[in-house]
């Protein structure tokens, strides 16, 4: 799946991957492709600034952690980030609902004149 | 552990010379990029890492990762936005607090220099000639400039950055504009002191004056330079 195809649900993609429990960006990724069967393959290098940005707006908070001798910057979820997943969660399922019903194929309407 | 530390030893040539394209096209203060690199340098060795553990030779796992991070053009510009939108940040919030600050400086100043000396005016700024009334009106709207665009600039690069259109030269222009209310507002109250220097300097409080004279000279200069950088930064957004 393509970048662009994504863009604008990165936020709740990325919030849903840290639902589970803190990770760091590289664990974030990996997560990112196996719980889509990988279809979801970005460029690892931009899922970075994404995480950056969602810090910055109080969804995700950072620290930085030696855990196993490397020095990995660990993000996790922030009650805000909570609660912005919840709303991403409910507007998709309206949203793929709509879009399910509307491209769903119908038997062409039959002619009454 | 709050700071990335020493760099990763670990790292090969092609992993450096990879963050070093990506390092040379970040703007901001070299701390701004410190931590980026740290946080890509762990990410990158990470992935040679799961390549090497795929069964590829070091050198290779190394070419592999550098392939799955992406076009290091790209990682800088999604990096660029998000330096302008915290440096903007930071400043504004300096800002933003300092201003009532050096305000509470000048107001004791006021105060001390009318109680020392008790003059029977309630406001010993006016009534010297209608220009100082003027001057303080106008030290007034340049604060007043300040705070909303260090307010505006603080809103736009928090909670609202998720409902907003991504615009990223936004929040550096209203940190440059709050940066340069403060070099206005600082200016024209040390041109007051000097005003009343000139005129009538028996009537001020030495200390408050002085204190206050030092740290609108202080703010001015820094509010100058970060303005500045503001600008520096805004002009490398595309």
């Amino acid at each position: 799946m393509r970048a662009e195809t994504l863009k604008g649900h990165l936020d709740g993609i990325l919030l849903a991957v840290l639902e589970p429990g803190p990770r760091h960006g590289y664990a974030i990724m990996e997560a990112l492709r196996v719980r889509s069967d990988g279809h979801v393959d970005l460029p690892t290098g931009t899922v970075y600034p994404a995480l950056h940005r969602l810090e910055r707006a109080g969804l995700v908070q950072a620290s930085w952690s030696a855990d196993g001798g490397r020095r990995r910057r660990v993000y996790q979820l922030t009650p805000a980030g909570r609660r912005a997943l919840d709303t991403e969660r409910s507007t998709w399922r309206d949203f793929s609902t709509a879009v399910t019903a509307l491209l769903q194929p119908v038997p062409p309407a039959v002619s009454t004149s | 552990m709050s700071g990335p530390g020493p760099p990763e030893p670990g790292a090969g040539p092609a992993v450096e010379g990879y963050l070093a394209e990506v390092t040379t096209r970040l703007p901001g203060p070299v701390r701004a990029r410190t931590g980026i690199v740290a946080e890509l340098r762990s990410g990158l060795l990470d992935a040679t890492d799961a390549h090497r553990s795929a069964g590829l030779p070091p050198a290779e796992a190394a070419l592999a990762a550098i392939r799955e991070f992406g076009d290091p053009v790209q990682v800088a510009v999604g990096f660029r936005d998000e330096i302008a939108a915290s440096q903007a940040r930071r400043i504004a919030v300096t800002l933003l607090v300092t201003g009532p600050l050096v305000g509470l400086l000048w107001i004791a100043t006021v105060a001390a220099s009318r109680l020392g000396i008790h003059l029977a005016p309630p406001w010993p700024w006016t009534g010297q000639s209608p220009g100082l009334s003027v001057s303080i009106y106008l030290v007034a709207a340049a604060a007043g400039v300040t705070a909303w665009a260090a307010i505006l600039g603080i809103a736009i690069t928090g909670r609202l950055t998720r409902w907003l259109p991504a615009r990223p030269r936004r929040a550096p222009t209203a940190a440059a504009v709050a940066g340069f209310g403060a070099v206005s507002a600082d200016g024209l109250g040390l041109a007051l002191l000097a005003a009343q220097l000139a005129v009538a300097p028996g009537r001020l409080s030495p200390v408050p004056a002085a204190v206050a004279a030092a740290a609108s000279l202080v703010r001015m200069m820094l509010a100058r330079r970060a303005a500045r950088r503001c600008l520096a930064i805004r002009a490398s957004l595309t």
